[in-house]
C-alpha cells in the first residue's frame, strides 16, 4: 500500500489539501492577468509563479474552473503531427506530461499507452508515411505498420478484408496517451494558488482599457484590474474576447462532441483512431470508452449535443469492433472550439504590446495544457517570443507561412 | 436534426444542406493591399450573434442565404441571393 | 418462494415458467418476469457488488437505472436486471467482482475505506518511478474499475432505424400523459404515446389507485385510431427541433414531432443514512412494483419509512402481500391523522411519527437487511421501504431548455420550461395528485392543440389542490460513514463535504472530483442529496447550487441501436463486371471499387510490367469512368471557366481541349483537368476523382455570386469514360465502326470530336496522362459496356491490354505528370510545380490570382523536381521520405516508382527552391534513416520532347 494511503487512514481526521483555494477579493492590479481559468492559464500561472517568481497573477475565470474545454476533450496527448515546427512543439509537451505527476505532486495518470491510427486508404498511407518520417527524424516514436503490425497492436479490430473499409495499415505512436483532464488543471491550480497566484472564479471578463498600444485594465462583473502583462486564454472563447481588445484572430468556432459508454472491464489497451471513418477511442480508467471524432459541419458557439453526430459516432465505433454493438452509451456532450485555418494554434504576440495570445486550440489544446503554459509564461516573463513558438505566430497569416496540420488533425485531435 | 426552410423546398432536415459560412466582403483583388488581402483570405465572421451565411441544398443545388444566431442556432429566416442587401 | 397469487403478478404468465441461471445456479420465474423479479421471487435478493467496496447490493428501485441490478448477460454487459427479461437458458451473472458474488475477495476493500479516501488517486500511485502509474498502478485500477465484461465475440445483431412523424408526441403514458394524448387525439391530431414500461398506466399499473381510473382511460384511448401507442419504447432524448429517439428494443424510431409533451413523472428518492445501501432496503414504489407487476413478496418482516401519502399506501399494499408490517416510521411531526393514517392504524399498524431511521444493520457480510436502528432502538426487520419524496424527472425537459429550481417554500426542486413547443404534464410539473396530473395533461394538450391550429376551448391551468411544503430529510454525515449518497460510485455523505472542504464547491468541481452522478443512473437518485449537501457544505441555497447539466442519453442506449444497420458506400463503375470477368484485382480507392492490375496476385508485379509494356510498344485500355464530369452550357460558359481556372478557356477554339488548373483563393492547387469545348457555349470539363462533389459544389458556389448565365451538370455518374493509348491506339480506333475521322491531321493532339463509335455516342479527346498516342472515348453510362467491348474486339489483332492503376501510376510518373493530392497540398502553388505555362499572364482575374502573385512576391522556397536513381541503387527511399538539406527538412519525396522503360527509379520530391536546378544533388533520408545523394532531372523522365504523344 502506498504510504500516503497509510497517512490518511491513520489520521483522525480528512487531511484537507485545499486545492483551490475560495476566490478571494479582487485587487485593483496584478503584474499578469491570465483570461481564462483552463488548464493552459492555469499551466501559464504555475509556471510563471514557480520559474520566473512573478507571484503578481490573477486568473479571472468567469464559470467554474477548468470547466470549458479542459473539461470536455477526450485527452489525446501526442506528437505525432506532420510539419517540423509542430511536432518540435508537441514533443516537448509530451514530455512535460511524462513528469507532470511529480511536478505537481498531483497523479494526473498520464497514461501513455500509445495511439494507433488507422488508414483505410492508400492516400492515408502516404500521409502516415510522411508523418512518420519527419516524427523519427525529430526524435518522436512514431513509426507506420503494415496489417499484421495492426493486428498485433489491436486484435479485436475488424480488419475489413476484401471490404470497402478494408484497413490497410496503421500509425503506431507508442509516445500518444491519455491523462486525467481534469487533474491537471487542479494540479496546476493548486501549484500556483499555493505560490500566491489568485484563482477568480464567476469572473467574466467584460472589456479592455487600451490606450496606445497597451492594455491598461481590465473590467470584470466584479470591476476593473490594471494590469501588467494580459494573457487570453479562454479556448471557445478566444475570438470573443480577443474582439473585445481590438484583436480580430482568424478563428472560427464550431462545436465538438464526444461520448462515452459504461464501464467496461478493460478490453482496449491503446487509442484507436480511424481517418476515414472520423472515429476514435479510447479506455478509460475507469473502464468507460470515449468515442469521438470530427467537428460539427457549421459554425456554432452551443455545447448541445445532436443525434446525428452520437448515430455518426456509433457507425464508426462499431464498424471498428462489432462486438460493441451490445455496449450501452452513458452520456455525449460537446465543446466549442476555437479552429484556425491551418489546424495550429495562434501563440505570442498581439498587436498590443502587453496583451498575449494562446489562442487557437481547436480541438487539439489539452495535449499542449504543459508546454504551452510553459512557454507562454517564458514568452510573458521575458517579454520576447521564444524560438519555439515563433512559428505559430499570429503573423503567420500574413506571410502565407501556414503550418498546416489538417491531415493529422482531422480524426485525432 | 436540425431543420432548415430551404426557400425553394421548404423545411427540410439539415443533413440535407451543405454550409459555406458566412457571407463575405469581395474586395477588389486590384485595388487591396497585400496585407489587407491576406486579411481577407483568412479573417472569419464569427461574432457572438447573428450571421448571414451561405447554404446549399443539396439534393437540388440550390443556394441560398440565412440569417442565423451563431450562439442560440436559431434561424432568423431563410431567402433567395436575389433579396440579399448590397454588401459593404 | 415469494411467489403472490392473482391478481398481483400483471406481467407475469404463470402457466409458462422459464429456467435460466444466474451464477451458474438453476432458477425459475414466469414468462414477463424480469431477472430481478425472477431471482427476487427464488430470495435471491444480491445481484451486484459495489463499484469500490464490493458491498452486496440489491434491487433498489425496480426502474432498472441503478448500477445496483446491472447483471452481465453472455454477450451483452452492463443490462438492466429489472427491466431485461429472462428467457429459457438465459446465462446471467453478477458484475464487478473478484471471484464469485457470493464470495467476492474484494470484499475486503470495505474494511479499507478509511485509506481509500474522496480523490484518493489524485494523491498517491505516482512513484517510485515517473512510469509507475503506466507500468504498476493503472493495470490494477483498471482490472478493478469497469463493470460488464465485454463479449468480444459477440453474434452480430440486426437493428434497423425507421421514421416517425406526428403533430404531438406524448412521452410517457401514466395518467398525465394518458390523459394528454387522449385529449389531443380526440380533438383530431396525430399523436404518437410511448413508454419505456410495457403497458400503459405508469404509477396506475403498480400503485395503489381504483383500477377504474386506468381502464376508463384506455378504452378511450382505444377507440382513437390516430393515436399510435408505443409501449416498451423510451423516448431517450430531446434534439433541436423536436427530433427526438424513440428506442423500442433493436429499434430507432427518428421522430419528428411539431409539439412535445412530456409526462414523463418523478423519481423517487432514497433515504441518506448508514448502511442505506444494503439489499432490502428499497423505494416504496420498488415494493410496489414487485407486488403489482410481478407477484412478488419483497419481504416477510417490513419496516416503511413515510414522510408522504405513498408511504402510506405502500404500507397498506406490503400488508395485501402478506407482509408484516412491522412499524411505519413518519419523520413528520404529529398532526392530524388522515384516511390512510386511520386505515392503517386500524390494521394495527404501529406508527411512529417524527423519528427517522439512524442506521440499518445487515446479516453476515451486509447480505441482507438484519435490523435498523430508529429513535435509540433497533427494530429487526428483512425489508424497509422508503418514501420520503421525489424529484421530477428531469432529463428530458432540461433537454429541451427547461431550468432547474428549487422552491424553498415548498422545498421542492422544480422545472420551468420557456414558452414553445414542448409542454410538461403531471408529476414531472410538479403535480402530484391523480386527478390534478389527468387534467395537466388536458391542459398541456389544449396548450398544444392551440398551438397546432385547433380550435379548442382554452383549459385551465392546474394549480395543486393543497402546496404543502415537503418534507426534506435533513442530512447529517454519519460518524461510521457507509451513508450513500450514490450508490453506483460508492460516494458518502462525507465524500461530498471534503470535496467542498478541498475546494471543489461548485457543482460541477464536486461532481468531476468525486464522480458523483457519472454512474449508470446518471445522479437520479443523486442529484438531489448532492446539492443538499453541498448547499449545507457552502453556506449557500440549494437553488444556488442546482444541478449538472443534464445530457443525453436520458437512459443508457446500446451502440448497436444508434449505428443500425451501417451500409458503406461503395460505388462500382458501368464497367465493373468486365474487369471482374478478366480477373482484375480490384481496390477500392475513395468511393470506388478500381482495378488495380488483371491477374492472380501472385505474379502481380510481372503483370504490371506487362501493362507498362503494352501501352509503352502497343496499346492499352483503362477504365477512367471514375473521373469527375462535368458539363457547362450557356453564353457565359468560356468567361465562367476563366474565372474558374488559371488558362485562357474564352478564346478556346471549338473542338480543341485544354488543360485546366485549378486554385482556390488562398492560391494553392486544388483541382486539374481538361476542358473540351463542345460548342461555343458548351465545355465538357473533367475533375480529379476525389475532387470532383468539391468542384461541382464551388463552381455552383461562385456562381451563386457571379450570377454568369451559365448552367452546370455533374455528369460523374451518368458518363463513362474509356482511354486507349499506345502507338497502335489509332488502328485500334479505325478498326471501329465510326463517323469520326481519327487520323492525325482530322484530328490531331488537344482536340476533340463528338460522334458515334461503334454504335455509342461518344465524346472523344485526344488526351492522356500516358505520354502515348491516346484517345479518349466518354459515353452514357448505360452504353459503355457494348463500347468496352467494341474496343476490346477491335483491339485483340493489336494486341490490346486492358491496363490496371498500378501500370497507371507508373507511366504517368515516367512522363513527370502530377496528381493532386499526392504530389500536391494545401499549400502548393502553380509556381512550385513549375507549371507557370499553365497560369495565364493576361487575364484580368481567375480565383486565386491574386494571392499566387502576392506569394510570388514573399518568396518561393520549395520546388517540385524529378529525381531519377542510378540504375542498380540499392536503397531506393519509399514515398514520403525527407529531403534534408544541413541536416534539416525541406521537402519530401511525393511519387516514386520503378519505370520499366528506363531501367531505373524514379521520383518527384519537393526540394529547396535553391537546389531546383537540374544536376543539383539533393540528400534524401530513406525509411531506415540512411542518407542518399540524387540528382534533381527534368519532371519528363520518359520522352522528354513529347513527340509520342502528338504522332
Amino acid at each position: 500500500m502506498p504510504l500516503r494511503l497509510l497517512k490518511y487512514g491513520l489520521s483522525r481526521d480528512y487531511p484537507v489539501s485545499g486545492d483551490i483555494p475560495a476566490t478571494p477579493e479582487l485587487k485593483p492590479a496584478y503584474d499578469v492577468v491570465i483570461i481564462g481559468g483552463g488548464g493552459h492559464g492555469l499551466s501559464c500561472a504555475h509556471h510563471l509563479a514557480k520559474y520566473h517568481g512573478i507571484r503578481s497573477v490573477a486568473v479571472l475565470e468567469k464559470g467554474y474552473l477548468a470547466g470549458g474545454n479542459t473539461a470536455r476533450n477526450t485527452t489525446t496527448i501526442r506528437s505525432n503531427y506532420i510539419t517540423a515546427e509542430g511536432i518540435a512543439f508537441y514533443k516537448e509537451g509530451v514530455e512535460l506530461f511524462e513528469r507532470l505527476s511529480q511536478e505537481l505532486d498531483f497523479n494526473v495518470m498520464f497514461s501513455q499507452r500509445g495511439q494507433l491510427t488507422l488508414a483505410h486508404t492508400e492516400a492515408t498511407m502516404r500521409s502516415f508515411h510522411m508523418r512518420a518520417e519527419m516524427g523519427k527524424h525529430l526524435g518522436t516514436r512514431t513509426e507506420v505498420v503494415d496489417q499484421k503490425g495492426v493486428e498485433e497492436l489491436c486484435p479485436l479490430l475488424n480488419m475489413d478484408y476484401g471490404g470497402p473499409l478494408e484497413i490497410l495499415g496503421g500509425l503506431w505512436h507508442a509516445d500518444g496517451g491519455t491523462a486525467r483532464h481534469d487533474a491537471v488543471a487542479w494540479g496546476y491550480a493548486a501549484q500556483a494558488s499555493r505560490r500566491g497566484v489568485e484563482i477568480h472564479q464567476r469572473t467574466e471578463v467584460q472589456g479592455f482599457e487600451v490606450v496606445g498600444d497597451r492594455v491598461q485594465a481590465v473590467k470584470t462583473n466584479r470591476g476593473r484590474v490594471a494590469c501588467g502583462q494580459v494573457l487570453i486564454a479562454t479556448g471557445g472563447m478566444n475570438y470573443d474576447v480577443a474582439l473585445m481588445a481590438g484583436v480580430e484572430l482568424p478563428i472560427r468556432c464550431y462545436p465538438l462532441q464526444a461520448m462515452v459508454t459504461q464501464p467496461l472491464k478493460p478490453w482496449l489497451d491503446t487509442l484507436v483512431s480511424s481517418v476515414s471513418l472520423h472515429t476514435y477511442l479510447v479506455q478509460s480508467s475507469r473502464g468507460e470508452v470515449v468515442i469521438g471524432g470530427g467537428s460539427d459541419p457549421y459554425q456554432l458557439y452551443s455545447t448541445r449535443s445532436t443525434l446525428d453526430m452520437k448515430e455518426h459516432l456509433a457507425k464508426g465505433a462499431v464498424h471498428l469492433f462489432p462486438f460493441l454493438q451490445g455496449v450501452r452509451l452513458l452520456r455525449q456532450w460537446a465543446g466549442i472550439t476555437d479552429m484556425t485555418p491551418d489546424y495550429s494554434p495562434i501563440m505570442g504576440a498581439s498587436p498590443l504590446a502587453n496583451l498575449w495570445l494562446d489562442c487557437g486550440w481547436g480541438t487539439w489544446g489539452f495535449k499542449a495544457t504543459p508546454v504551452a503554459g510553459k512557454r507562454m509564461a517564458q514568452t510573458i516573463a521575458e517579454g520576447r517570443v521564444p524560438d519555439i513558438l515563433k512559428p505559430f505566430a499570429l503573423e503567420r497569416f500574413e506571410t502565407f507561412r501556414l503550418l498546416n496540420e489538417m491531415g493529422a488533425t482531422a480524426a485525432s485531435h | 436534426m436540425k431543420l432548415l426552410t430551404c426557400p425553394m423546398n421548404g423545411p427540410r432536415n439539415i443533413d440535407e444542406f451543405q454550409s459555406f459560412g458566412p457571407v463575405r466582403a469581395r474586395p477588389d483583388p486590384n485595388a487591396t493591399a497585400d496585407r489587407d488581402w491576406s486579411r481577407h483570405l483568412f479573417r472569419a465572421e464569427n461574432r457572438k450573434g447573428i450571421v448571414i451565411e451561405w447554404w446549399r441544398h443539396v439534393p437540388s443545388n440550390y443556394f441560398f442565404l440565412a440569417e442565423r444566431d451563431l450562439v442560440s442556432n436559431e434561424v432568423i429566416r431563410t431567402f433567395d441571393v436575389s433579396e440579399l442587401p448590397e454588401r459593404a | 418462494m415469494n411467489r403472490l397469487p392473482a391478481p398481483f403478478g400483471s406481467r407475469i404468465d404463470r402457466s409458462r415458467p422459464v429456467r435460466f441461471t444466474f451464477e451458474g445456479k438453476f432458477f425459475e420465474g414466469y414468462e414477463g418476469d424480469s431477472i430481478a423479479s425472477a431471482l427476487a421471487a427464488s430470495g435471491q435478493w444480491v445481484l451486484s457488488r459495489s463499484f469500490k467496496y464490493h458491498r452486496p447490493r440489491g434491487i433498489l428501485s425496480m426502474t432498472g437505472a441503478d448500477a445496483n441490478a446491472l447483471v452481465q448477460l453472455p454477450s451483452e454487459p452492463n443490462a438492466a436486471g429489472e427491466r431485461t427479461p429472462i428467457s429459457e437458458g438465459l446465462r446471467v451473472s453478477a458484475q464487478n467482482v473478484n471471484g464469485s458474488l457470493e464470495r467476492d475477495r474484494d470484499a475486503v476493500m470495505d474494511r479499507f475505506g478509511r485509506f481509500l479516501p474522496v480523490g484518493f488517486y489524485y494523491r498517491t500511485f505516482m512513484g517510485p518511478r515517473r512510469d509507475s502509474w503506466l507500468k504498476f498502478w493503472e493495470p490494477i485500477i483498471r482490472r478493478k474499475a469497469g463493470l460488464g465484461v465485454v463479449d468480444t465475440k459477440a453474434p452480430h445483431r440486426h437493428f434497423d432505424k425507421t421514421h416517425l412523424h406526428c403533430d404531438v408526441l406524448v412521452v410517457g403514458a401514466g395518467p398525465a400523459g394518458l390523459s394528454a394524448a387522449i385529449s389531443a387525439a380526440e380533438a383530431g391530431a396525430d399523436v404518437v404515446l410511448c413508454d419505456e414500461n410495457p403497458e400503459i398506466g405508469g404509477a396506475l399499473t403498480y400503485g395503489r389507485y381504483d383500477p377504474e381510473v386506468l381502464s376508463g382511460l384506455a378504452s378511450r384511448l382505444e377507440a382513437l385510431p390516430n393515436l399510435k401507442v408505443l409501449t416498451g419504447t423510451v423516448c431517450n432524448g430531446w434534439y433541436e427541433d423536436n427530433w427526438l429517439p424513440l428506442i423500442e428494443s433493436d429499434r430507432l424510431h427518428r421522430t419528428r414531432a411539431r409539439e412535445v409533451i412530456l409526462a414523463t413523472g418523478a423519481i423517487e428518492q432514497p433515504a441518506v443514512f448508514r448502511n442505506n445501501d444494503l439489499p432490502g432496503i428499497m423505494l416504496g414504489s420498488a415494493a410496489q412494483r414487485l407486488i403489482r407487476h410481478y407477484g412478488v413478496r419483497p419481504g416477510t418482516s417490513a419496516v416503511v419509512l413515510a414522510a408522504n401519502d405513498d408511504g402510506y399506501r405502500t404500507a397498506l399494499d406490503l400488508l395485501d402481500a402478506g407482509v408484516s408490517v412491522v412499524e411505519l416510521v413518519d419523520p413528520r411531526p404529529a398532526g392530524e391523522a388522515g384516511p390512510l393514517e386511520t386505515e392503517l392504524r386500524g390494521k394495527g399498524v404501529t406508527i411512529r411519527k417524527g423519528a427517522t431511521i439512524e442506521a440499518a444493520e445487515g446479516t453476515v457480510g451486509n447480505r441482507h437487511l438484519a435490523r435498523i436502528h430508529v429513535g435509540g432502538s433497533w427494530i429487526a426487520c428483512d425489508l424497509l421501504t422508503v418514501s420520503i419524496g421525489q424529484a421530477p424527472a428531469w432529463q428530458l425537459p432540461c433537454q429541451a431548455g427547461g431550468k432547474v429550481g428549487y422552491d424553498a417554500s415548498t422545498q421542492a426542486m422544480t422545472i420551468t420550461l420557456s414558452v414553445g413547443s414542448v409542454h410538461l404534464a403531471g408529476a414531472v410539473a410538479g403535480v402530484d395528485e391523480l386527478q390534478d396530473a389527468i387534467a395537466s395533461g388536458r391542459h398541456a394538450a389544449a396548450t398544444a392543440l392551440m398551438r397546432l391550429g385547433h380550435a379548442v376551448a382554452a383549459e385551465p391551468a392546474v394549480t395543486p389542490k393543497s402546496v404543502r411544503p415537503r418534507y426534506v430529510q435533513p442530512i447529517v454525515a454519519d460518524a461510521k460513514g457507509r451513508d450513500f449518497v450514490d450508490f453506483d460510485e460508492d460516494l458518502q455523505v462525507k465524500d461530498l463535504q471534503n470535496a467542498t472542504k478541498d475546494g471543489y464547491r461548485e457543482i460541477e468541481l464536486v461532481k468531476r472530483f468525486t464522480t458523483v452522478g457519472m454512474g449508470p443512473s446518471q445522479g437520479r437518485h443523486s442529484a438531489l442529496a448532492t446539492a443538499r449537501i453541498v448547499a449545507d457544505a457552502t453556506g449557500r441555497s440549494v437553488g444556488e447550487i442546482g444541478i449538472t447539466t443534464a445530457r443525453p442519453p436520458v437512459g443508457p442506449e446500446t451502440l448497436g441501436v444508434l449505428a443500425g444497420h451501417h451500409e458503406v458506400l461503395e460505388r462500382r463503375t458501368a464497367l465493373h463486371a468486365r474487369h471482374v470477368a478478366l480477373k482484375a484485382a480490384m481496390k477500392p480507392v475513395g468511393a470506388w471499387w478500381r482495378p488495380y492490375y488483371y491477374g492472380d496476385a501472385s505474379s502481380a508485379e510481372e503483370a504490371v510490367r506487362e501493362e507498362i509494356l503494352a501501352v509503352r510498344e502497343g496499346v492499352g485500355l483503362l477504365d477512367v469512368s471514375t473521373l469527375g464530369k462535368l458539363e457547362i452550357r450557356g453564353p457565359d460558359a468560356g468567361e465562367f471557366l476563366d474565372r474558374l481556372y488559371t488558362m485562357a478557356h474564352a478564346n478556346q477554339p471549338v473542338g480543341r481541349v485544354r488543360y485546366c488548373l485549378m486554385l482556390n483563393e488562398m492560391g494553392s492547387v486544388v483541382d486539374d483537368g481538361v476542358a473540351y469545348r463542345m460548342a461555343q457555349d458548351q465545355f465538357y470539363v473533367t475533375a480529379t476523382t476525389g475532387a470532383v462533389a468539391r468542384v461541382y459544389a464551388d463552381m455552383l458556389f461562385w456562381n451563386a455570386d457571379w450570377r454568369l448565365k451559365v448552367d452546370v451538370l455533374n455528369l460523374t455518374g451518368a458518363f463513362s469514360g474509356l482511354n486507349v493509348t499506345g502507338p497502335k491506339a489509332r488502328q485500334v480506333l479505325k478498326a471501329l465502326d465510326s463517323d469520326i475521322d481519327f487520323s492525325r491531321d482530322a484530328f490531331p493532339y488537344l482536340s476533340g470530336r463528338d460522334g458515334m463509335v461503334a454504335g455509342v455516342p461518344v465524346r472523344v479527346m485526344r488526351i492522356g496522362f500516358t505520354g502515348e498516342l491516346s484517345y479518349e472515348l466518354h459515353c452514357p453510362s448505360s452504353l459503355a459496356p457494348s463500347l468496352w467491348d467494341a474496343v476490346m474486339a477491335a483491339g485483340r489483332p493489336h494486341g490490346l491490354r486492358p491496363y490496371g492503376l498500378e501500370a497507371s501510376r507508373i507511366l504517368r510518373l515516367e512522363k513527370g505528370h502530377i496528381l493532386i493530392g499526392q504530389d500536391t497540398d494545401a499549400i502548393t502553388t502553380p509556381d512550385e510545380l513549375g507549371f507557370g505555362w499553365a497560369v495565364s499572364k493576361k487575364k484580368p482575374f481567375f480565383v486565386g490570382k491574386r494571392s499566387i502573385e502576392m506569394r510570388a512576391r514573399l518568396g518561393q522556397t520549395r520546388k517540385l523536381v524529378g529525381l531519377q536513381f542510378p540504375a542498380g541503387a540499392r536503397n531506393i527511399p519509399g514515398e514520403s521520405c525527407l529531403v534534408l538539406r544541413s541536416g534539416a527538412p525541406v521537402g519530401q519525396i511525393t511519387s516514386v516508382g520503378y519505370s520499366p522503360s528506363l531501367g531505373r527509379h524514379i521520383a518527384l520530391a519537393y526540394v529547396h527552391a535553391d537546389d531546383q536546378a537540374q544536376g543539383s544533388r539533393v540528400t534524401v533520408k530513406c525509411r531506415d534513416g540512411e542518407l542518399v545523394e540524387v540528382p534533381v532531372v527534368a519532371h519528363a523522365f520518359f520522352d522528354p520532347t513529347n513527340a509520342r504523344q502528338e504522332i
